[in-house]
């Protein structure tokens, strides 16, 4: 027993306290945070534009070819754009995205962590775009209706009635993209960049003892999932409240 | 009152498929100031369409449709201005789910007529006090009857402070013991004064409330007169076994 016990303690000894390893995993993890940070914000300011244009275009598009034609000719443009985009991102695997950002397109870059943000970022995007798209287009067209007779145009339609509403219907489904992508960037040590999952291995190729450091990174993974699940439960809660 | 109508409608079309299928096939009609004009008519008929393309939410195929002598059907006409002076009452209520019964009503004059709060609710406490739900202001849709969220609709509706309501099969969707209550609140509108285009199967409603009744059958208007003419001497045959089948 005393001799077993020994031994887990020299495991972790060697992982994370000799030559101060232990700082390779925070170095790691403040990686992680910020990637997949600034990587959902994109994702989301993206994706919300790519989902407003598709929706534009197939709720208003008829109407405006009448009002606007030369505005509807710049919608037609944007959705074709944003078409392709949505084919090639979600058609291509994430680690060649990411392969491709850093070792072709920003090859000249030296600031990799940003490499990676715009690589995660864009690849959230459409997802996020897809996600936006259908809890638009779940509201009961109904509710479109309602608010253009009380003589909102389309875009205040969509902000005071249409978006509160869809943002309550995609939030459990957003919030699953955001852990995906959280968990997505451990692919950035492809690319050299210490992320937690990096900085795990790194620490198993030195001290040749993969449990500790693996499940360490395991267990970190396994908590930030779970504080972010339980902080945007809370959120959905608050907004169901108004209903009952 | 003038003697131009409120609403002038000419030769209006709705074509689907290129011309196969005729929603409407050549429609005109003129609704006065404080007139209720009641549609009746098979489903199918093209009477819903109608009323819909009123404020354009439906888009019509050819045809004029003039708004105080303006004609909304050019591209150049603001509908959504137009849009405000016609409130509209759906068949399934469309009130707004994450909104109480007071933002429901309040948030179009708020942010369209540049109401303050206070005057917007002012108003809003007014009218539903005159529908006797001043009680609901602040519960949620989800926790209304179907009769209560359709009174809701019309006062929503006429918050915005329009000139002609148009009401889309206003009680369909109801339980038949709430129709009563919301066609209450309708004929004390027609009473007032109040201009109303009404698309409904309830023929009470329209021998009682009706200046004028249009008969609607496959796009085209077959008949249209007093309720009296229309339910007692009715001249067509195909009004008569539509008539046959409903009373």
């Amino acid at each position: 027993m005393s001799n077993w016990w020994q031994e887990l303690k020299d495991t972790f000894v060697l992982n994370f306290i000799t030559d101060d390893r232990w700082k390779l995993i925070v170095g790691g993890l403040g990686n992680t945070i910020m990637i997949a940070f600034f990587a959902v914000i994109i994702g989301v300011v993206l994706g919300a534009l790519i989902a407003v244009v598709r929706s534009t275009y197939d709720k208003n598009g008829e109407d405006m070819k009448r009002r606007n034609p030369v505005g509807f000719y710049i919608l037609s443009v944007l959705n074709v754009i944003c078409k392709v985009y949505l084919t090639v991102i979600r058609g291509t695997p994430m680690v060649v995205q990411l392969m491709i950002m850093y070792f072709i397109i920003f090859a000249t870059s030296t600031n990799d962590i940003m490499v990676a943000v715009l690589a995660f970022g864009i690849n959230s995007g459409a997802y996020v775009a897809e996600i936006v798209r259908g809890g638009i287009m779940s509201i009961d067209p109904g509710q479109f209706e309602a608010g253009r007779s009380l003589g909102f145009n389309y875009v205040q339609t969509m902000i005071y009635i249409i978006i509160p509403q869809v943002f309550k219907v995609i939030l459990p489904t957003l919030c699953n993209e955001f852990i995906v992508l959280l968990k997505e960037t451990s692919v950035a040590g492809y690319v050299g960049i210490r992320d937690l999952t990096k900085a795990g291995d790194i620490i198993r190729g030195n001290t040749y003892s993969p449990f500790m450091p693996l499940i360490a990174v395991a267990l970190i993974y396994l908590v930030l999932v779970m504080v972010l699940s339980s902080l945007l439960g809370k959120l959905e809660r608050r907004l169901r409240q108004d209903e009952r | 009152m003038s003697d131009k109508a409120l609403i002038h409608v000419e030769d209006l079309q709705k074509y689907y498929k290129g011309g196969a299928i005729k929603a409407l096939d050549g429609i005109s009609l003129d609704i006065n100031q404080g007139e209720v004009v009641v549609i009746i008519g098979p489903s199918g008929s093209g009477k819903s369409t109608l009323l819909r393309s009123l404020n354009l939410l439906e888009i019509p195929t050819g045809g004029h449709i003039l708004v105080d002598e303006v004609d909304i059907m050019d591209p150049k006409t603001d509908i959504n201005r137009h849009r405000q002076k016609m409130g509209m009452v759906f068949q399934h209520f469309n009130l707004f789910p994450n909104m109480t019964v007071l933002k429901n009503m309040t948030i179009a004059p708020m942010k369209l007529l540049n109401k303050s709060k206070e005057e917007a609710e002012k108003k809003a406490m007014e009218l539903l006090r005159t529908v006797g739900l001043e009680d609901r202001a602040n519960a949620y849709p989800s926790q209304l009857s179907g009769g209560q969220k359709q009174r809701i609709a019309i006062v929503r509706a006429l918050c915005m402070e329009p000139e002609i309501l148009l009401f889309d099969e206003p009680t369909s969707a109801l339980d038949p013991e709430m129709v009563g209550e919301v066609l209450d609140v309708m004929k004390n509108l027609a009473k007032e004064g109040m201009t109303m285009a009404v698309v409904t199967h309830e023929m009470g409603f329209a021998r009682e409330v009706a200046s004028r009744v249009i008969f609607m059958d496959a796009g085209v208007i077959v008949e249209e007169n007093t309720p009296q003419e229309i339910f007692e001497h009715p001249q067509s045959e195909r009004l008569q076994s539509f008539l046959a089948k409903v009373l």
